[in-house]
């Protein structure tokens, strides 16, 4: 394969090359014993993970994204799974405009919602930065929510509820016994989706600041651009280690290219 | 004349890495395609009648062994590169392109030139007479026309060789049987040398010169239909050609014999001399229509070679009726003692 | 006093026995609905023409003055600018890679799709920091090309650093768009130009890539809004020599605290990635008509 495509086969290593480098070459970064960002590093040490995990902001913003990005997931998935069951059972009037609408905060850019959620709720209606957070989070992941617990009810025949229905199972129970067993891996993958979606949102949540209120991301950000030394690289190699265990936990309970691949 | 394709021990081994482990699913095989003539590939699904036919189009590398295309080692030329008009199994249609597109595309990667390309091309889907459909898309069409139009396509760029995946297996019993005719036709007015894989050993008889019965990778038995028929040389073959008994007959080694020429007699009724006869117990029956299907028992052996499943015409046995078995000695084949099984 | 008729009565006593104990299922979407348009369309539409200290017609001239100013315009054409060669490059790089792996032997295609989506797991300051390392005056690139005698180069707060951001940020959603219509192709379509005559690569331009034409459009939709809205990479990697409208719209509302000027430019954000969607929408739609 790799020896009869040579051309492609370069332009491929490239490609991944140009993926993930930059992220091998910050993990290298991260534990250099000096003080600023170098590659190679010069020595090694931990030192820079030891001034991360002491440094107030990042672990108050790490609760604050955590936060964040579990209320936001948890109400946008009891607003999405309903609406996705009322979209897909109950062949409502007007279906593809709610769907649509559903859609929409895919296609608005998230630096303009955190605008208008800026504008609109903190300084119109004086809703604290959290609130205004997890209201802009569950409108961000409300899209995912319905899309992919809408594709696990768009394959499973609805006829299975017809058949549970004709076996005695009344509306309640057909539910409990068949339409939510059916839907669960679509919800589990929503959940997953929706959480990492949240956690590593920068545009929407730039805007939403408050008085010592920041999301991690945020922070990063803000950091990087103060200092140039190399305590966010050993943030970044946390976060890495953290993606990594997700991955692995979500290859063991729906696949992984199942849920990140859509 | 020098064979169109010629294998010469060859093997193809899947998953093998550095030439070790992966399962065979050609070994050793050996064959000889003359121009002009028909052959078929047959066996059961995993027989390697597949591998085997990707391996003469070069979509497949040999483990080891040479393929000769027209006297000449191909065995590393890639596909673009051997002159074959394959038919494939999905037909494997340019969806988007017309069907002129479709069967003038081996033309044009031929460099013939257009106007020429275009005459061929419509001469091709006059052939298997949908001419007037070549401004069409293969969507547009059912599955009966595209693969007339596989065939078309194929056979408009003069292969050396036609090579058919399975290409009827898609089609319904009726539509099948109509295109088996069809495909014999455009063969023999084309001149072409065709192979064809199957596992329908009705399709092999009716379309085969030669026909090849492959059974997990290896060559089982050869020749033309005529004398496959009626000598299957083994078990496996008999088996694969509807032979249903292997009966225990007191005096003979194993042999086998197809339900429609075994005849059952009333219990004091004499065989002729031409046939063996055996006395037996009638066990179920049933009624098919035109005649019956009789299990017939052997009286004093016991197992699996007690029974002979017989057509009999007439439907005057019941269960429990004591039967004389007639088995007619020409059509009684002899077959090797023991299976040689080879890991 | 004319009676209703009895039919129509019947109809009305029918539905109300039919609402009343149990109500229909598309109940459910009235949370779900009621949260979109309190925190999703009132706040969107209402900024967009109506910022805090400003009305219609301000934001309207805004929009004017910024489709006209000689330090905006150049911003926008920037902006469009970065995110066509960011398309174009992801598609050059990201469809030949989606179609090697779609063509993997064994179990690779699913190892070498989740490499290649696995950075969709991280932030995009991890994922473009990075690049300060290699870009910088004092990085990577710099100090081969000084060892090289070439002088040092200082590539970091270019565009052509937010390009390579860029693209190693959206590659990942080209090839997932890519791959998931190549892996629906038969194969066999592939095999069947070659047996016709075709060299790999003509078989790859003539079947593989029409084909596959759709996903890859989708594919540059994504890519392209990706890259018109993206804030971090132009951020750290283009600062304020080389704004986008992004960063842009940012400085304005945190360093200028100018509203309606803000406002602005979100709607031109919004109607650039609107019009590249119907855009594409359209293209979409001739391609399966034709094809």
């Amino acid at each position: 394969m790799i020896l009869r495509r040579p051309f492609l086969s370069l332009l491929a290593a490239a490609a991944f090359v140009l993926m993930l480098g930059p992220v091998v070459i910050l993990v290298g970064v991260a534990f250099t014993a000096g003080s600023t960002l170098a590659f190679p590093p010069e020595g090694l040490s931990l030192r820079w993970f030891r001034a991360a995990l002491a440094y107030g902001p990042f672990i108050d913003s790490f609760g604050t994204s955590m936060l964040v990005a579990a209320v936001s997931t948890v109400i946008a998935l009891a607003l999405g799974v309903p609406a996705t069951l009322a979209l897909h059972r109950g062949h409502p009037r007007g279906r593809r405009i709610m769907e649509n609408l559903f859609f929409a905060p895919i296609v608005v850019p998230e630096l303009v919602l955190g605008l208008a959620l800026f504008q609109q709720l903190m300084v119109g209606m004086r809703v604290t930065a959290v609130g205004a957070l997890i209201v802009g989070h569950t409108v961000l992941l409300l899209p995912y929510t319905v899309r992919v617990v809408g594709a696990s009810l768009a394959l499973a025949d609805a006829r299975l509820e017809e058949a549970a229905r004709g076996l005695g199972a009344g509306p309640v129970r057909t539910f409990f016994t068949v339409t939510l067993p059916v839907m669960a891996p679509g919800i589990l993958s929503a959940t997953i989706l929706a959480f990492i979606t949240s956690l590593n949102n920068v545009p929407l949540s730039l805007l939403l600041t408050g008085p010592g209120v920041a999301t991690l991301p945020v922070e990063m950000l803000n950091y990087v651009q103060s200092s140039f030394d190399p305590v966010v690289a050993a943030v970044s190699v946390l976060l890495l280690a953290l993606s990594v265990a997700v991955a692995l936990a979500t290859e063991r309970l729906v696949g992984f290219t199942k849920v990140f691949g859509r | 004349m020098t064979p169109v394709v010629e294998l010469d021990r060859v093997s193809h081994l899947f998953g093998a890495r550095g030439g070790k482990g992966g399962t065979t699913a050609v070994a050793d095989l050996d064959l000889t395609v003359r121009p002009g003539e028909f052959t078929t590939l047959l066996g059961p699904s995993g027989c390697g009648k597949t591998t085997t036919l990707r391996m003469i189009a070069g979509f497949l590398q040999p483990t080891s062994g040479r393929i000769l295309l027209e006297g000449v080692d191909a065995t590393r030329t890639p596909p673009e590169k051997r002159n074959i008009g394959m038919v494939f199994q999905s037909y494997a249609l340019f969806p988007h392109m017309t069907l002129r597109d479709n069967v003038g595309y081996g033309l044009r990667t031929r460099k013939v030139a257009s106007g020429e390309a275009r005459r061929r091309a419509e001469e091709a889907l006059a052939l298997v007479g949908l001419a007037h459909l070549a401004d069409r898309k293969p969507a547009e069409l059912s599955g009966g026309q595209q693969q007339r139009v596989a065939l078309a396509r194929a056979v408009a760029i003069r292969p050396s060789v036609l090579l058919l995946d399975e290409p009827l297996s898609n089609l319904d019993a009726q539509l099948r049987v109509q295109m088996r005719r069809e495909l014999l036709r455009v063969q023999r007015e084309t001149g072409l040398t065709a192979v064809l894989v199957t596992h329908d050993q009705d399709e092999a008889l009716e379309l085969s010169d030669t026909m090849v019965i492959l059974n997990e990778g290896r060559l089982e038995q050869q020749g033309s239909p005529r004398d496959v028929f009626p000598r299957p040389a083994n078990r496996f073959v008999a088996e694969f050609l509807g032979y249903d008994n292997f009966p225990e007959v007191p005096g003979h080694g194993p042999v086998t014999v197809r339900p429609e020429h075994v005849r059952l007699l009333s219990e004091d009724a004499r065989e002729d001399s031409g046939e063996t006869g055996l006395d037996g117990t009638v066990g179920e029956v049933t009624f098919q229509g035109s005649n019956c299907l009789v299990e017939a028992l052997i009286d004093g052996v016991e197992g699996p070679g007690s029974v002979l499943r017989v057509l009999h015409p007439g439907d005057d046995l019941r269960p429990g009726d004591p039967v004389r078995i007639a088995l007619p000695h020409r059509h009684l084949v002899e077959l090797p003692a023991r299976e040689v099984t080879t890991a | 006093m004319s009676r209703p008729s009895t039919s129509a009565e019947a109809a009305r006593v029918a539905s109300r026995r039919r609402l009343l104990p149990r109500p229909p299922i598309t109940i459910l979407l009235v949370p779900g609905l009621a949260v979109m348009l309190f925190a999703f369309c009132y706040p969107v539409v209402a900024t967009l023409a109506w910022p805090p200290d400003g009305d219609p017609a301000t934001v309207a001239r805004e929009t004017g003055s910024l489709l006209t100013d000689p330090y905006l315009l150049p911003v926008i054409a920037r902006t469009v600018r970065v995110a066509v060669l960011t398309t174009a490059l992801c598609l050059l790089m990201g469809f030949p890679v989606a179609y090697l792996i779609s063509r993997a032997p064994g179990p690779w295609p699913g190892r070498l799709l989740a490499l290649a989506i696995f950075p969709l797991l991280l932030n995009t300051v991890v994922r473009t920091y990075g690049w300060i390392v290699v870009l910088g005056g004092n990085g990577l690139i710099s100090r081969i090309s000084e060892a090289l005698g070439l002088g040092r180069v200082q590539l970091l707060y270019t565009e052509t650093a937010i390009v390579l951001g860029l693209v190693q940020l959206f590659l990942p959603l080209m090839i997932l768009s890519a791959y998931s219509s190549l892996s629906q192709q038969d194969h066999r379509l592939e095999e069947a130009a070659r047996g016709l005559g075709a060299s790999p690569g003509r078989a790859f331009r003539d079947v593989v890539f029409p084909l596959a034409l759709p996903g890859a459009l989708v594919g540059c939709t994504l890519v392209f809004a990706g890259a018109v809205t993206a804030f971090t990479t132009p951020q750290l990697l283009g600062g304020p020599r080389e704004r986008l409208l992004s960063t842009l719209l940012y400085s304005r509302v945190n360093v200028s605290l100018d509203w309606p000027s803000a406002s602005a430019i979100a709607l031109v954000m919004t109607a650039l990635v609107l019009v590249v969607g119907a855009l594409s929408g359209r293209l979409g739609k001739i391609g399966s008509t034709t094809s």
